[in-house]
């Protein structure tokens, strides 16, 4: 039985319709991630699930609990990092995590999400003067003080450096293995395809696609990009141009120079069959990539927009 | 009530105003400076007596005006410009280069009742010119009775004019004042929390946990009235140990119009924060409104001494009752039943419900019109 499920959810703001439609359901232990360009409604879809926002219409059932007959059970099972991760900046991060902590009838140990979000260090300087990264790990901390089942993350790591945003990566593993289930957020694709059991890619306010990145990733068409670049320069790389398109699983080539850069449907074969060539004419490869299928194209495929981060 | 709850949330609202520097700086040491500028300027020359210089125009002697002319000569506070009358265009002349503050014009004959007193437009409401006008004004009173043949039972006291005392007063009058004034931005002031509270989403963080947010409400409001506990005692101990104030204190009287006056100034900001969307908007509104009081509410000046068409304002300004009340439980140990001191608290009282009951009721609207 699905821990959250989602119906139809609706938000407009007059004339600015923010959420279209909505619908998933989350499962026990799941890492799902909501992904989707700035403005997609994926904060306003986390607040009316956080009981924040009324939804204009659309149903929202935690198992057997919704936010009229049980808003105390659902927010004593839920944790949440607000995409403003808003705190009290004249407290140090052990009173805040105290001060939350007496929210709860049962609440872990601050000494132990200290550690979790490894803060111990700077458990006595007062928030304002912690980094952004540290700042969002202790509002991570501050979801997780109750022990919640369900840990909801608006963009935890936007605006981190990469090693920040390691470390954040790192906490969500943690949870996964806590077996919690994590909701999150995210306009980063490497972010979302690393993390998540599910994606749920937004645009617009609706659900564009929702499945595990390597379905979303297999589901697009078979057609792979392959790039070589031949050392004996640009007669060599013209002559395999030809011999490729010779190929039967080869659609089309584009050279530049010494580089060839060509669509197949079958890259392993196409792959042979151009070393076999390339040993035959002593033509030597310096560089050659099949190049990966990201959910980036997941999202080009489905919209028909480029992805900005 | 959830004691460990309100225990927590009271320690943090306490840490982080005693963490707060400009809470400080406002709410303590800024009324301190205030208190020594105008104590400086007003009440340093405590060894002097109040002096003014006025010029006497006795043209025609005659019986009445000679009586009034000794009398006017031994008062203390009037000073004669070269010790002698003088005539009047003299006399017209120094007033207009203002080097009295006022010429007395005796009367002409026995049968002349008029006493002219000639001053300046522009100094017309100076402290020297009211209180060469008041000191006449007793002259006569007490001329008037002794040609009717009635002796006045006691005596005037200039005295009460007399620079010693009027010092020593005015330091409890502004000392009392300060503690108004600092408590009443206190509550003014600080209510910019809720604003920023707001701006920062915290307000609807602490909405996402089962945080009892009526408990956080009164932990707030319990630890600004310790911190104005704190005003008082420190600005009085200032007050008594450096400006050598005296103090009687009811403390009943003291413990009540605090009460109430502490309240009624944070509803006052509850109220500006309703419907201030930025700190620098609420900054705004409650920079002008204690800018206005400051100066209407006798805090530095008594009442009285403002233009008369302006002390109808000073009548509804709810600090002018607060100050008084103070004065009056903290100065002159009024007690709990007096009715002045009532009055004072039901018009704050006042003040403090309506500010309540509209910033509540625009928190109300603006949740249900936008959710954000
Ligand atoms: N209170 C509001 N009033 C008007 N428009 C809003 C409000 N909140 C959100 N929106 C609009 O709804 C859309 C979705 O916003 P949001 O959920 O924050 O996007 P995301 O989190 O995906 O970046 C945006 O176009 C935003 O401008
Ligand atoms: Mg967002």
């Amino acid at each position: 039985m699905p821990i959250l499920e989602v119906n139809q959810l609706q938000k407009s703001f007059g004339d600015i319709h923010a959420v279209q439609g909505i619908s998933f359901s989350v499962e026990p232990g799941e890492v799902f991630t909501i992904i989707g360009p700035n403005g997609a409604g994926k904060t306003m879809t986390l607040e009316m699930i956080e009981g924040l926002v009324a939804p204009d219409t659309g149903e929202i059932h935690f198992g057997e609990l919704n936010w009229k007959q049980h808003a105390i059970e659902i927010k004593k099972k839920i944790g949440v990092q607000p995409q403003s991760s808003a705190m009290f900046d004249l407290l140090t991060p052990k009173e805040n995590l105290d001060l939350f902590a007496s929210f709860y009838d049962k609440a872990r140990s601050t000494a132990e999400i200290l550690e979790i979000v490894n803060l111990t260090d700077h458990q006595n300087n007062q928030v304002k003067k912690l980094s952004g990264g540290q700042r969002q790990r202790l509002a991570i901390g501050l979801a997780m003080i109750s022990d919640p089942e369900i840990i909801f993350l608006d963009e935890p790591t936007t605006g981190l450096d990469p090693q920040a945003r390691r470390n954040i990566w790192e906490i969500i593993t943690q949870l996964k293995s806590l077996n919690k289930t994590t909701i999150l957020t995210t306009h980063y694709m490497e972010e979302a395809e690393k993390l998540s059991d599910r994606v749920c890619i937004v645009d617009q306010g609706r659900v564009v696609t929702l499945d595990s990145p390597s379905n979303l990733i297999e589901k697009l068409t078979k057609e792979r990009e392959v790039r070589l670049s031949f050392q004996d320069g640009e007669t060599a790389a013209l002559d395999g141009e030809l011999f490729s398109n010779q190929l039967e699983s080869v659609i089309r080539t584009e050279r530049e120079g010494t580089s060839l850069k060509l669509w197949t449907l079958n890259p392993e074969d196409t792959l042979l069959n151009l070393f076999k060539f390339t040993k035959e004419k002593d033509y030597l490869l310096e560089q050659v990539s099949i190049r990966e299928m990201s959910l980036e194209d997941v999202f080009i495929a489905y919209t028909g927009k480029e992805w900005r981060d | 009530m959830n004691l460990k709850q309100f225990k927590q949330m009271f320690f943090a609202q306490l840490r982080m105003t005693f963490r707060e520097k400009q809470a400080w700086f406002w709410g303590i040491f800024y009324p301190v400076i205030l208190m020594s500028i105008f104590m400086l300027i007003f009440g340093s020359d405590s060894n002097e007596e109040f002096q003014t210089q006025v010029a006497i125009v006795h043209e025609q002697p005659n019986q009445t005006s000679e009586l009034l002319f000794t009398q006017l000569e031994q008062i203390q506070i009037v000073e004669l410009k070269t010790g002698k009358p003088v005539s009047r265009e003299q006399a017209e002349e120094w007033v207009k280069e203002q080097e009295v503050s006022a010429a007395i014009v005796l009367p002409e004959s026995g049968e002349s009742t008029s006493v002219e007193l000639i001053m300046n437009k522009e100094d017309e409401q100076s402290t020297s010119t009211q209180a060469v006008s008041a000191t006449l004004d007793k002259i006569l009173h007490q001329a008037n009775l002794a040609i009717v043949g009635a002796t006045p039972t006691y005596e005037i006291e200039y005295v009460s004019v007399s620079a010693g005392e009027s010092n020593l007063d005015y330091s409890d009058f502004l000392l009392t004042g300060m503690i108004a004034l600092a408590i009443s931005q206190g509550g003014m002031f600080g209510m910019v929390d809720l604003v920023d509270m707001q701006r920062k989403g915290l307000i609807k963080r602490l909405r996402m946990t089962p945080a009892n947010m009526s408990l956080f409400g009164l932990s707030d409001m319990v630890m600004r009235l310790v911190f104005s506990i704190i005003q008082i005692i420190l600005l009085s101990l200032i007050g008594v140990l450096l400006f050598g104030a005296n103090l009687y204190i009811n403390f009943a009287s003291l413990l009540v119009i605090f009460l109430i006056g502490a309240l009624s100034f944070n509803a006052l900001g509850y109220f500006f924060s309703s419907f201030s969307k930025t700190t620098e908007a609420y900054m705004g509104v409650a920079n002008i409104l204690s800018f206005i009081m400051m100066f209407l509410s006798g805090i530095f000046f008594p009442i009285e001494m403002m233009p008369d068409w302006l002390q109808p304002v000073s009548t509804i300004l709810p600090l002018t009752y607060f100050a008084e009340g103070l004065r009056d439980s903290m100065v002159y140990e009024v007690s709990i039943f007096s009715s002045s001191l009532w009055l004072g608290i039901g018009i704050l009282t006042l003040w403090g419900i309506c500010a309540y009951l509209l910033g509540s009721w625009l928190y109300k609207r603006k949740s249900l019109v936008s959710v954000r």
